[in-house]
């Protein structure tokens, strides 16, 4: 019994009890019990009883026994599942790591291209520089996929917890904001941000899983904003935000309910070709449930200038006295 | 060990070799009109290199940028082709006392030899134990993952400015991670192709046609406004700079009144001298009750 479940085990032993009890009970009747009719007594009534206790304990162990073995078996597929997670994961890094070397090398070429046009002081074809402008912007794209596709691994192992450590929210966002400024200016769009306070100090939250939602956030909001992308970093006494804000067109009030689906985009929708993979806010929105906060969505679709789109990451200050004490 | 002239192969401008202490601005640097939105400095700032591929095209294309900006770019290079992650160690420990970088850009993988998988970590304490406050940015392809993991823990067991970034990240997001470690503002600030803010001599210039003019009519106040917004976007572009951190630059009952004012008069002489027009949502924008954040005009 030694290997079976809790449950089981005390499920097994109430068994054993009630088949010891009901067999004493068949074996006492002949001294104890009133017998029905001479040379009867199997059926008087306390060995009808100790018998039909007897019957019951035995379904019950087999029951028990039955149940142990299931889920021995279900413990064993959770382990083989979270074995299979980790393999994954193993094989991905690996992937994604040589993934990278040719994409560098693309890049390079790329940036030695340009450089080199620049130093001819000739007129550039205005075609070479739009397909050395796609391949130069393209790079974020693929680095967020393969960052994407790596969380998404990660997320298929049940058995994994956020990695709580202190973190800055305001470098985060600095430092997401470093990487899009750039993508920002060539499609001449802003990006500015502010935090409230000024001084914002630390928050005990998973780092990877913040940067990784901000980021997707940020790459939506500057796909879609006509000039601007504000993002603001604020606190109340339980939670910390994050709100990524542009100044787009807007989701339609019918796409909103799937905007968090998996591989939901709105060309989808609208049955054309897609641009991007319908992973980022799907992700977004299950690290931030898996770390205990919400992604919530408010948009204005409307003709009016006011349209707009504003993603709200909320996330629970998880050790506030401690976090105050790292300010 | 090499180490590489920071010019590159720049043919227009003299070479100027590491360990020159006192350097004299190259052609290329002077000619204002060839550096991108970044700085010009008098001292150059410098930036050691160490990694196995530093004569890639992605990383040449680093150096390009930083180049630009204004910082003096050292290759660590061992003379032997190979050269083993040991090597690099002992070669960038003796530039560290040589060049005396005011940043190091180091690779976390040296090659695919499971003892230099990691190796840049090691280096990375070598360095610490030599230069505890030299800033580190480490240059790895481990964006995500237990091997991130790894990296990332391997970091924090020192107390350094030590942070990281991806190898796929843009030339201009390394260069902004490193002003940012460096943490000093340039005496000049130059903001886009056309506008150069001279700090010490308080004075902005116009950069057009080749000539470099002074707008007289932004001084006093109003350039130490101007000041205060570039050094922000210098470190950290797009952050916006409070009203409080702003309004000792204001006079009047109605300071945030002020303080507009001030701005509008600033977009108008700057515009003026460039000949365009700055509306409410272009150089210094206005964030609702909150401040201003200056954007590079395009």
């Amino acid at each position: 019994m030694s290997g079976l479940p809790t449950g089981s085990k005390a499920a097994l032993g109430t068994a054993v009890l009630a088949i010891v009890v009901g067999i004493a009970a068949m074996a006492v009747s002949p001294v104890f019990g009133s017998a029905v009719a001479a040379r009867l007594w199997l059926v008087e009534p306390l060995a009808v009883v100790g018998a039909g206790v007897t019957a019951a304990g035995l379904i019950a162990a087999a029951l028990a026994l039955l149940l142990a073995r299931r889920g021995s078996s279900s413990g064993d597929d959770a382990t083989t599942r979270q074995l299979w997670s980790q393999l994954t994961q193993h094989y991905f890094d690996v992937f994604g790591h040589d993934m990278g070397r040719p994409i560098r090398r693309i890049l390079g070429k790329e940036r030695e291209v340009r450089a080199r046009l620049a130093e001819g002081q000739k007129p550039v074809d205005s075609a070479v520089k739009e397909l050395l402008d796609e391949i130069e912007q393209q790079a974020p794209s693929f680095r967020l996929m393969v960052s994407n596709i790596q969380v998404l691994v990660q997320l298929e192992d049940e058995g994994a917890r956020p990695q709580t450590e202190p973190v800055a929210p305001a470098q985060v966002v600095r430092n997401v904001v470093d990487r899009y400024v750039g993508i920002g200016r060539d499609r001449g769009v802003n990006l500015s941000w502010w935090s409230e306070p000024a001084e914002f100090g630390l928050e005990y939250c998973d780092a990877a899983a913040v940067d990784h939602i901000v980021t997707n956030l940020v790459d939506n909001a500057v796909r879609y904003a006509t000039g601007h992308v504000e993002v603001r970093l604020t606190r109340n006494p339980t939670h910390f935000f994050i709100r990524v804000w542009d100044d787009g067109p807007g989701i339609p009030g019918h796409f909103v309910p799937h905007i968090f689906d998996r591989g939901w985009t709105p060309e989808v929708a609208s049955r054309q070709e897609r641009t991007t993979s319908g992973l980022g806010l799907y992700i977004a929105r299950t690290l931030a449930r898996r770390s205990g906060g919400e992604l919530t969505v408010d948009s204005d679709a409307s003709t009016d200038p006011g349209h707009h789109t504003a993603f709200t990451l909320a996330l629970p200050r998880a050790n506030p006295n401690h976090a105050s004490g790292n300010r | 060990m090499y180490l590489a002239p920071i010019c590159g192969a720049r043919p227009e401008g003299p070479l100027l070799y590491a360990g020159c202490q006192n350097l004299i601005i190259s052609t290329a640097v002077a000619r204002f009109n060839l550096i991108e939105a970044g700085t010009v400095l008098s001292v150059r700032e410098k930036i050691l290199i160490v990694d196995d591929e530093a004569g890639s095209d992605l990383m040449n294309s680093v150096r390009r940028k930083l180049d630009r900006e204004g910082f003096e770019t050292v290759v660590v290079q061992p003379q032997s082709r190979l050269a083993t992650g040991d090597d690099f160690e002992t070669e960038a420990l003796i530039a560290i006392e040589s060049v005396r970088p005011s940043a190091v850009l180091l690779d976390v993988r040296f090659g695919d030899h499971p003892d230099d998988q990691f190796k840049g970590l090691g280096i990375l304490g070598k360095i610490i134990e030599k230069a505890p406050n030299l800033p580190v940015l480490m240059f790895t392809q481990y964006a995500r993952g237990p091997h991130r993991d790894t990296a990332a823990a391997g970091s924090l067991k020192f107390s350094s400015s030590v942070d990281f970034i991806d190898k796929l990240a843009s030339p201009d997001e390394v260069a902004l991670r490193l002003r940012r470690l460096i943490g000093r503002t340039p005496e000049h600030i130059q903001i886009g192709e056309e506008l150069l803010i001279d700090g010490g001599a308080a004075i902005v210039y116009a950069l057009r046609g080749g000539q470099k003019t002074p707008i007289r009519s932004v001084q006093g106040m109003k350039f130490a406004i101007l000041l205060e917004l570039a050094n922000a976007w210098y470190k950290s572009p797009g952050e916006l700079v409070p009203f409080w951190k702003l309004e000792r630059f204001s006079e009047g009952e109605d300071s945030r009144a002020s303080l507009r004012v001030r701005v509008r008069e600033i977009k108008d002489a700057l515009g003026e001298a460039l000949g365009k027009k700055f509306g409410p949502e272009d150089l210094i924008v206005n964030v609702r009750n909150r401040g201003y954040v200056l954007v590079v005009p395009r």
